[in-house]
């Protein structure tokens, strides 16, 4: 015989306070794909079917890659497939070669920076630049910083730039108190955050950085990378690196580059696959890309 | 709020706080498990009325409330699978996202479940209503929803405690299911023997409902001490 029971639904078993209170936005979670995130973030640089040349050697043929802003893209690929050859034609760089020469469309906000009228010096303000191995200034740390908007002819409170600057790259707590001293005296992960400080000093929308943290040890290498993704909101950020799982990562879309090797075994640089990054690292198009980041080859 | 990293103790003032974007993302998807399991508790609630007060009425409404569940299952298992692939996870880290993925597939068939119970009582046209049954059956929706409530809690509160009593606070459930179905066998002739065999069905049903809640508290315990609750016990799903 029952005789403990209740006669109907106990409904007084509830979850504690607040626990039920969460509300997921279903549509935000889902990772935007394909046709439908296209139009998410304006087209910052455009680029057309861009060939780069050093003399006779054709380094990197028929890349398409549109730039968007507030983005973080990746170029990666093996050693020799081009990477850094169309990083740096985002800014010009590629002219300080002499041999160089380079075909296509590169456009930054609708502008040819190719057009005989474009300045590279403007260029490079707008578009800065991080390089492998930090490489500040043999300069105080406030110098590093000042240097830039001064000869861009910086006329309000520099103090207050200087600080404005080095609070953006995070680092101002670190370096308040010794802001004449040399930029040398801090480690190398300070360093590469000086130097990407000093980048967006003179407010430049784009950065570049050709394998920003090869040099630094794992948490210096986190740090950047947690930095990259504070900075994207005012910036927009093209990244080379051969680590790919950095790519995977920091960045919103991917570039995968290879090597075609032509007649006479020349080595010309290719995009393989560009894409959103979670479907370049979750279910990849191409067979090559699929090889390349599963470790099968490359 | 809990997350699975909730100080950043290691942090100097102003610094950048390493990974924040990747707690995030973490955090996100222990939110959502929440948000699932908020959603079957309820679910599991309504099928329990269906049952108990034979409220046909409601039947649609368990149908319906299962779709935001299966909703977020696919949209969690996605983003689990994104992180999994982009972020590298390691240790802790790692075993919540592995987690995830268990917890995930035992909210999900326990949504199924409340669903099916719904069915069962909408095909029999409700079921015949004695007293005996019906109490037991009411009992063993209260205790079932209980212990997943349980598992819905630990997973917001990352408690590990939960799944480590959580056999005891099963036992109870299935002290109560074998006691209904000894019931509703010894009245199979006077409810018949198609509402006998639908009623253990139910029963069954909400048992199950049980053992997935345990399992997810267990997962909780995993994920927070690294060890599920009592090694010997079997934690994989039936």
């Amino acid at each position: 015989m029952v005789n403990d029971m209740d006669d109907t639904v106990d409904t007084s078993v509830s979850l504690a306070p607040g626990t039920a209170d969460f509300d997921i936005d279903l549509d935000a979670m889902i990772a935007p794909t394909g046709d439908e995130a296209d139009d998410a973030n304006p087209v910052l640089i455009d680029v057309e079917d861009l060939n780069v040349y050093y003399g006779d050697f054709h380094a990197v043929k028929d890349v398409t890659l549109p730039v968007r802003q507030n983005e973080i893209t990746a170029l990666i690929g093996p050693s020799g497939c081009g990477k850094s050859t169309v990083l740096r034609c985002f800014n010009r760089m590629n002219d300080l070669i002499e041999t160089a020469r380079v075909e296509g469309k590169v456009e930054y906000h609708g502008i040819d920076l190719y057009s005989k009228k474009v300045d590279p010096v403007e260029v490079r303000r707008h578009i800065g630049m991080v390089f492998q191995k930090p490489n500040p200034f043999p300069k105080s740390i406030y110098d590093n910083i000042s240097f830039g908007p001064k000869i861009a002819g910086y006329k309000d409170n520099m103090d207050d730039l200087v600080e404005e600057t080095l609070h953006r790259a995070a680092l101002w707590e670190e370096v308040k108190d010794k802001l004449n001293e040399s930029a040398y005296a801090l480690s190398g992960g300070q360093q590469q955050r000086l130097c990407i400080a000093r980048a967006i000093a003179t407010s430049p929308d784009v950065l570049l950085m050709d394998e920003p943290a090869s040099a630094l040890d794992p948490i210096a290498t986190l740090r950047i990378e947690e930095l990259m993704y504070e900075l994207k909101e005012d910036y927009s950020i093209v990244i080379v690196t051969h680590n790919m799982q950095q790519a995977a990562r920091v960045s919103d879309r991917t570039a995968f580059f290879s090597i075609e090797l032509g007649e006479g075994g020349q080595r010309t640089g290719r995009l393989v696959e560009f894409d959103h990054t979670t479907t370049i690292f979750t279910n990849p198009h191409e067979q090559e890309t699929e090889d390349y980041i599963t470790g099968r080859f490359g | 709020m809990t997350t699975l990293h909730p100080d950043h103790a290691h942090e100097q003032q102003g610094e950048i706080e390493i990974r924040h974007h990747f707690d995030d993302e973490l955090d996100e998807i222990r939110r959502g498990l929440v948000q699932m399991g908020s959603l079957v508790v309820e679910n599991t609630r309504r099928a329990g009325e269906v049952a108990v007060e034979n409220r046909l009425d409601l039947v649609d409404a368990v149908r319906a409330g299962d779709q935001p569940v299966n909703a977020l299952y696919r949209i969690l298992e996605q983003r689990t699978c994104e992180i999994l692939a982009l972020q590298q996870p390691v240790a802790s880290d790692l075993r919540f996202l592995i987690a995830a993925t268990r917890i995930l597939y035992e909210a999900e068939r326990s949504g199924d479940l409340a669903v099916n119970i719904a069915n069962r009582v909408a095909a029999q046209n409700g079921f015949p209503q004695l007293a005996e049954i019906r109490n037991l059956l009411a009992r063993l929706v209260t205790e079932s929803t209980k212990i997943f409530t349980s598992a819905v809690e630990a997973i917001a509160n990352l408690d590990p405690e939960i799944g480590i009593n959580a056999e005891a606070a099963d036992d109870v459930v299935d002290d109560i299911t074998e006691r209904f179905f000894g019931t509703v066998h010894a009245h199979s002739a006077e409810i018949g023997l198609e509402s006998a065999v639908e009623l253990s069905h139910v029963g069954r049903f909400l048992e199950r409902i049980a053992d997935h809640g345990v399992n997810i508290s267990q997962n909780v315990t995993y994920v927070m001490t690294g060890t599920f609750p009592d090694e010997d016990s079997d934690h994989l799903p039936e």
